[in-house]
């Protein structure tokens, strides 16, 4: 009968679906749910509508009928494509993507005919990247329906067998299955039935990856190649005959680019490159060559290259051309020559004179400074200070006079970023560099006065970056006596900008750094909201703002943070498979590759490992009860974190710097940053132990006597491998990374991290645990007195570190980083006590036992010890809190601060800023007081 | 100085200096993903000689018929490399491969109240082919213009005779 039913006229079925499909597309399951049974009361047996029920109990979390209700179907073998398509959803969403291959394999057994069938089978083996079963069904697919697509995807699974599969670590079998690809790509060609641009182009990466760059020329060369439609051949060409080495061939062919398109950067720089290798091989034109007859078709001399591109910016003169490549070739040619020990003079001139003669024409552009930075290594110390004066002079604007036009302008700012670029800014006095912020503050508002009041708000405006590097200048004088009192000034300077800038970025990402550094994330908070950060610029710029809240105490923001980054995480992670799916769909196989490791580098982001610790960790600080602690996921991962894997997905870059560190190198590579990346993940991996042994306490607490001695020792080891690591951290380069630099994020959470005693309460509170569940008396006396040793020391240790007295915000925030800390612990100590808990508690047995058991209540009096040193240690640090984040509340402190009549912007910012730490101590205190209530209830 | 680029995936990564700018949409990754697997011609980037990226296209073909158009999804100039002519070396790119693809025309959309880029594209050689009302959402909506060039293969300039009238969003296929 079912079957029967299945065969019901399609369009009928499909109308009667159809609202079903609706309501769950606009997220309304209630609805969703009540169409599924309407449907199914007159149709009991449609594959479909039971599908989509199953889906919508997925929805709802009804997992349990959702598995039921899939089951049967699965056992009734459906085979109709939406039947199938929505179970495929069910199971993808329920991350058991196996059972589609399950669910299409039998279909496909089924209807060997039929193609759509082969695809989806197909495509469930892409999912799950199980590259040898793509293979095998593609083949099958092939086999019925003989197009060059499908043979492709044999190619292609054969390819990422090579690549990523067995032949990963297996030379030969890499070379046997890339043989085999290749063979199978050249019968296409000698079968004359290649046809498509996409089956040329995995041709070609296939001989690529045989290294057979000979024939991949011959390729674009012949008829073949007349099908690349929308590749450039010849900078395709260029590139294999760099990989075979003939710079001859590329010089020539480089000439031939340049002269027709003399803009094109990346050709002028491969060029430069083949001139000196041709000079240093000796190669001359009379010797042997690969290039026939035509000395002249190629440059093997820094003169002949010189030549070349003066007689390119001649052409260009004439032309009336202003086009920068050719200019910005010459400094690429000096670079060389110096790198190579040749005299730059003879051929170049004097190289500041270059320098200037570049910052005349483009000077008024602000890519100019962009392009010179790279270059400013071919000076010397004197010889850059010397630029920067006569940069300044060249601009004509002294000490007396602004610019008279935009361009004028533009070029100031030039010359000044060039000069802060070439280290001008370093050796100055804090009088001179305070004179210099005036100057620059003024000139800001004088551009802003005369060239950018009328422009649109979307706009940047032209004299912002005055503005942005006397913001700049003020980070380096609160590296000096000036303290946080200029970094307020930088923020009284950039919030006022942004009212007549709106959507300057740069001041806004600014502004935020220095509102972390000073602790007020209230403010940070507002300006991250401007920032509108969203998709993957929560994992590139998580770390601006989210990566920090976990170590501010607003609990509130941490929550809200976490989840959006999240959720983020979570569905691409679900959908990236999409991608794989499209690339065979569309043949672009040559992204396959690309989306591959994307994948991995979004999912191995160590942003979103630590995102999700903090989540969990933020959850365990909310709960007061045992069973809010078992809704809480809080064995993630189980020990099986690849953190070898884990990537620093940072953009970093989108802080725009003058630093002459980074003229030319790029920050992500610098050795701070790399010993911040090892920071971060020892900090992870230490913290991810907590929650593992936790969670290890946990298994013990519910596992009966049986495995319970299991347990106990999996939770034995956890403490011990938590150990191990934290003499191997300890052995490591524990310095902070320096904040001399405004480039840098802040240190790493490591350095106060390893000041709390994490691993010592958790492993004695839990060898406490364990006596409780072996009934051993005297063990347990001896460890609740140590628990409580090593709890007493809390609040010392962090009395200790903690600088109550300072009015350096700067301090403040790190104290708080600390208290933070210190809190966490508590939180920690305190679902470790709701774990003994429950072993100490009278089991429920109704009236009959109403008499308390000795043992039992001796046994809570250990705990009770436990208990009320936690509360001796909570109110100390609620203390502690009030002493650095201020006692009055928020009313009273702004009645004190209005009643000082300090109408300055600066006045406004710290009244801000004292007003987000009102805020930090209020969470605090309330997580506090709930931990206190939480511990009073046992 | 302008070598164009495929854009990678891990582009995304690195062009926040780009998308920050308030004109520039930040998408969702898989927007991004289908251009990438669909029309990788279409999607190309622009980086300087320190390796910033200075701005990128993205684009798309389709239609039937005299329809079969490229279409430019998005363009973006980062603020410190405009008036280079980065926009038009990148609209350039991407009308050469609609050629190559014997496409009738090249067609965008733009907000009305954009007077920059209309006027950058009105230099480029499109026209205003029909307003599209309530295109943007937002507060309020705002109208589109579908600006339109004609190739090659439209010898008598069909393609870009301008409407007379405003269509609605479910008039535009």
């Amino acid at each position: 009968m079912s079957r029967h039913v299945q065969n019901t006229d399609p369009s009928v079925l499909e109308r009667r679906l159809r609202p079903i499909y609706d309501w769950l597309d606009s997220g309304n399951n209630k609805k969703a749910l009540q169409e599924c049974e309407k449907v199914l009361k007159k149709t009991p047996n449609l594959h479909c509508a039971k599908a989509l029920k199953a889906l919508t109990l997925h929805r709802m979390g009804r997992e349990q009928e959702t598995n039921v209700i899939l089951d049967n179907l699965a056992s009734e073998v459906p085979t109709e494509e939406a039947t199938l398509q929505a179970m495929a959803l069910c199971y993808r969403e329920m991350q058991q993507v196996e059972k589609i291959s399950k669910l299409y394999e039998t279909a496909v057994k089924l209807n060997p005919t039929n193609e759509e069938l082969h695809t989806h089978l197909f495509m469930t083996y892409v999912r799950i990247g199980n590259f040898k079963a793509q293979q095998q069904s593609a083949m099958a697919l092939y086999k019925q329906k003989p197009k060059n697509p499908y043979y492709c995807w044999i190619v292609m699974s054969i390819i990422l067998q090579a690549r990523r599969g067995e032949g990963a670590n297996d030379e030969k079998k890499r070379k046997v299955l890339l043989n085999l690809a290749e063979r199978m790509m050249e019968k296409l060609v000698n079968d004359n039935k290649m046809e498509a641009e996409q089956e040329v182009q995995l041709y070609i990466m296939v001989l690529e990856m045989q290294l057979e760059y000979e024939k991949i020329l011959d390729l674009v060369d012949g008829p073949l190649g007349e099908k690349l439609q929308c590749s450039d051949l010849s900078i395709l060409k260029l590139l294999y005959l760099k990989k075979l080495q003939r710079w001859q061939q590329v010089n020539s062919l480089c000439k031939i680019i340049l002269s027709d398109n003399f803009d094109k950067w990346n050709v002028w720089k491969t060029y430069i490159a083949s001139v000196f290798d041709l000079y240093e091989t000796g190669v001359n034109g009379n010797g042997p060559s690969d290039v026939e007859n035509d000395v002249d078709s190629f440059d093997n001399t820094p003169e002949k290259c010189h030549e070349f591109i003066c007689g390119i910016i001649e052409d260009g003169a004439e032309n009336s051309f202003l086009l920068r490549a050719p200019y910005l070739a010459r400094f690429e040619l000096c670079s060389k020559l110096q790198e190579k020990n040749i005299k730059t003079e003879d051929i170049l001139g004097d190289k500041i004179e270059l320098f200037i003669e570049y910052f005349r024409k483009f000077g008024h552009k602000s890519c100019c400074v962009f392009d010179l930075k790279i270059y400013l290594k071919v000076l010397d110390a004197e010889q850059k200070s010397e630029l920067a004066t006569k940069l300044i002079k060249e601009v004509g604007i002294g000490s007396t006079s602004v610019p008279q036009s935009a361009d004028q302008m533009q070029s100031h700012i030039g010359a000044l970023q060039l000069a802060r670029l070439s280290g001008g800014h370093r050796n100055l006095s804090t009088e001179h560099l305070r004179a210099l912020v005036t100057a620059l503050t003024l000139h800001y508002q004088h551009g802003y006065q005369s060239y950018g009041k009328d422009l649109p708000s979307t706009d940047l405006g032209p004299s912002d970056n005055y503005a942005i590097m006397a913001a700049h200048i003020l980070f380096d004088l609160s590296k000096k006596e000036d303290g946080s009192d200029s970094l307020i000034s930088a923020l009284a300077l950039l919030e006022s900008f942004l009212t007549n800038s709106p959507s300057n970025f740069h001041a806004k990402l600014l502004a935020l750094k220095y509102y972390h550094i000073l602790g007020a994330v209230m403010e940070a908070n507002s300006l991250y909201y401007l920032l509108d950060i969203k998709h993957l610029q929560l994992d590139s710029l998580g770390y601006v703002h989210c990566g920090r809240l976990a170590t501010t105490g607003l609990y509130s923001l941490c929550a809200i943070h976490f989840d959006t980054t999240l959720k983020f995480f979570s569905s691409n992670y679900k959908d990236s498979t999409d991608h794989l799916t499209f690339s065979y769909k569309f043949g672009s196989f040559m992204k396959l590759d690309e989306f591959m490791d994307f994948r991995e580098k979004l999912n191995n982001s160590l942003h979103y490992t630590t995102t999700v610790v903090d989540r969990i960790v933020l959850s365990l600080v909310d709960c007061s009860t045992l069973d809010g602690i078992y809704n809480v996921d809080i064995s993630f991962k189980e020990n099986k974190i690849e953190w070898d894997k884990l990537r620093d997905n940072r953009d970093l870059s989108v802080y725009v710097n003058w630093e002459p560190e980074f003229a030319e190198n790029v920050l992500e590579e610098s050795d701070e940053i790399k010993t911040l990346f090892a920071q971060d993940l020892n900090f992870l991996k230490l913290r991810t132990h907590i929650l593992w042994s936790l969670s290890a306490g946990l298994e013990v607490l519910r596992s009966v006597d049986g495995t319970r001695q299991q347990n106990i020792a999996s939770m034995r080891q956890i403490l011990k491998d938590w150990e191990d690591l934290e003499n191997n951290v300890k052995k490591c380069d524990l310095t902070p990374i320096s904040e001399d630099s405004v480039s840098y994020p802040l240190p790493s959470r490591l350095h106060a991290f390893l000041d709390t005693p994490f691993r010592p309460i958790v492993t004695l509170f839990l060898s406490f645990f364990e006596f409780l569940t072996l009934d051993n008396s005297d063990e347990i006396e001896k460890a609740s007195k140590a628990t409580q040793e090593e709890l007493s020391r809390l609040t010392e240790t962090l009395e200790k570190k903690l600088n109550t007295k300072s009015s350096d915000f700067r301090e403040k925030r790190k104290g708080v980083e600390r208290i933070v800390n210190t809190v966490e612990a508590l939180c920690i100590a305190c679902v470790m006590c709701l774990m003994c808990n429950e072993l100490v508690k009278p089991p429920p047995q109704g009236k009959k036992a109403k008499k308390k058991n000795p043992i039992e209540s001796k046994l809570k009096c250990h705990l009770d010890l436990i208990i009320n040193e936690i509360k001796t240690q909570i109110n100390k640090t609620s203390g502690l809190v009030n002493g650095l984040c201020g006692e009055t509340d928020n009313r009273d402190l702004v009645t004190i601060l209005d009643s000082l009549n300090l109408n300055t912007d600066c006045a406004t910012i710290r009244k801000n800023i004292l007003l987000s730490y009102r805020k930090t101590r209020n969470e605090i205190q309330d997580v506090l007081k709930s931990k206190l209530k939480c511990l009073d209830s046992l | 100085m302008t070598t164009l680029r495929p854009f990678t995936c891990d582009d995304m990564y690195k062009f926040n200096n780009v998308n920050l700018d308030p004109l520039t949409e930040t998408y969702g990754l898989s927007f991004y993903m289908q251009y990438l697997a669909h029309w990788p011609e279409y999607f190309q980037v622009a980086e300087s000689p320190s390796g910033e990226i200075m701005g990128y296209i993205m684009g798309k073909a389709e239609g039937v018929g005299e329809n079969w158009h490229g279409h430019v999804t998005a363009l973006t100039v980062s603020p410190d490399y405009r008036r280079l002519g980065l926009a038009a070396t990148l609209m350039n790119f991407l009308e050469e491969v609609s050629e190559k693809k014997r496409a009738y025309f090249v067609d965008l959309f733009v907000r009305v109240s954009n007077n920059v880029a209309i006027k950058m594209y009105t230099n480029l050689g499109y026209i205003v082919y029909r307003t599209i009302l309530e295109y943007y959402s937002g507060d309020p909506d705002e109208d589109a213009y579908d600006m339109r060039k004609a190739l090659s293969r439209d010898v008598n300039q069909k393609s870009v005779i301008p409407l007379a009238h405003p269509v609605r969003i479910e008039e535009v296929d």
